[in-house]
């Protein structure tokens, strides 16, 4: 693994479980998932707050969409990137979000 | 976007259809300019708003405003050997970027 | 409920729910995860991202096609439009103030409405970020976003053009408008023939997203943007085309 990698969006980034491989199986029409306002939000929230400003956010997303997430489809290539530079700035830990994620999953697959 | 008007230092405005060449600052001054208007000279199209000038660009923070600019170029003179003589290119520029082209 | 009908069983699809996904992805998750812990590091507030989720919910293209069919309708309405990007958005029930007071930290409050003539074509881009009028024209589509478009169209704009399917004469002018500030641009494109008598909302069906970024222009009969087909990302699996199905 080279050191760009995160090793925990290594493992997250299922090219069978984008939204584009998922919907047309389910039948789904809607071209986006439900998560990606959700996402855009919190891009806004990011810059509003002054955390991730929107010009080194989408920097980096530029930098990261033409390398490490080249062949992940949007929106999940810019939920990757930003993650990843989240976790690269120190706004996050890999650490919290691995653990948070099983929280998580446990709490969805429980209703 | 705060307007101090007591701290404009602009001076002397552009006015639409003055020409203009963007300066060739070092990069650390830009953060939203795209490198291929360099030491390009275009025509103000417009002027835009006053906004504070951004801190990573300002040594004091003082709340200096000044002017933005709609800059017109001709993609000729943007692009070596640009085939269309007509094409033309927009982009907004704060004052400080530009400095009056006398051709 | 009259019993004449013959709906037969729950599954019939008279009553059938719309198809979703039934499957819970690290996608979601992730998103779930981080959001939720960015808000307990507070960087930002459940309240703001409360907000600016149903802003984004809010948004899309057909508020531009109302301006600009407005526009084509009602010339004391277009002059204003022209001179007063803001206020005009205001008439037709789009508020650059939202969702802050004082827009987004992407949108901001400086509007520009672009007219296109019969010897002059606008395109917009934003080669820094993709920056977008997205209180008009909802979330910017992917190809807009990509630095494949960013770099290019400044560079080679009929090209690119092209590639969308519009050629232009070489007199027309084609200008780009890079907004790499504060102003927000979308384009105002020329009413076509055949379209005498138009309702407003028979104008605002032709006039597309693709038409008020200045890469398609408007047609009647044409009120669907298609784009050229992408190269497939695993062509094995699937396709862009056939996921957009």
């Amino acid at each position: 693994m080279s050191e760009d990698q995160i090793a925990l969006l290594e493992v997250t980034r299922n090219l069978d479980k984008t939204w584009e491989t998922l919907a047309p199986r389910y039948g789904v029409t809607n071209p986006n998932p439900p998560w990606k306002t959700s996402l855009t939000a919190m891009c806004d929230c990011l810059a509003v707050s002054g955390a991730l400003p929107a010009l080194d956010r989408r920097r980096a997303e530029d930098e990261l969409a033409d390398s490490l997430y080249s062949d992940v489809p949007s929106p999940e290539r810019q939920l990757l990137a930003l993650v990843h530079t989240m976790v690269s700035r120190g706004l996050v830990s890999e650490a919290d979000l691995a653990s948070r994620m099983r929280i998580v999953r446990e709490r969805l697959e429980a209703v | 976007m705060k307007k101090n008007k007591a701290s404009d230092k602009t001076g002397a405005l552009f006015k639409v259809g003055d020409k203009v060449r963007v300066r060739d600052m070092p990069y650390m001054f830009y953060t939203r300019s795209q490198m291929y208007t360099r030491g390009v000279v275009g025509t103000i199209a417009a002027l835009t708003y006053k906004d504070l000038i951004a801190e990573e660009e300002a040594f004091n923070f003082d709340g200096r405003v000044e002017q933005y600019y709609i800059v017109r170029f001709r993609q000729k003179d943007l692009w070596p050997g640009y085939p269309f003589d007509n094409d033309t290119l927009q982009t907004e520029c704060p004052h400080r970027w530009l400095e009056p082209a006398t051709n | 409920m009259s019993h004449t009908h013959t709906h037969g069983n729950p599954g019939d699809s008279h009553h059938k729910a719309a198809p979703m996904v039934e499957e819970i992805t690290d996608y979601e998750v992730l998103e779930i995860a981080v959001r939720e812990l960015a808000i307990e590091h507070g960087l930002f507030t459940a309240e703001d991202h409360r907000r600016f989720t149903e802003w984004a919910e809010s948004i899309g293209p057909a508020a531009g096609s109302r301006l600009v069919a407005k526009a084509w309708t009602d010339p004391a309405f277009k002059a204003l439009a022209l001179k007063d990007g803001l206020k005009a958005c205001k008439e037709i029930g789009v508020d650059w103030a939202e969702p802050t007071g004082v827009g987004t930290p992407s949108d901001y409050m400086e509007f520009h409405l672009l007219e296109d003539t019969p010897t002059l074509h606008h395109v917009i881009v934003c080669t820094l970020c993709s920056c977008y009028p997205r209180p008009l024209l909802g979330m910017s589509p992917e190809w807009y976003r990509t630095t494949n478009y960013r770099r290019r169209l400044v560079r080679w704009p009929r090209q690119v053009l092209a590639e969308f399917g519009l050629i232009l004469p070489p007199e027309v002018e084609v200008r780009v408008e890079d907004s790499n500030q504060k102003c927000r641009f979308m384009v105002l494109p020329m009413r076509p023939a055949g379209t005498d008598k138009w309702s407003e909302e028979q104008l605002a069906a032709i006039v597309t997203r693709d038409c008020m970024i200045g890469v398609a222009l408007p047609k009647p009969g044409r009120t669907v943007d298609v784009h050229p087909i992408q190269k497939a990302r695993r062509p094995v699996k699937g396709s862009h085309q056939e996921a957009a199905q």
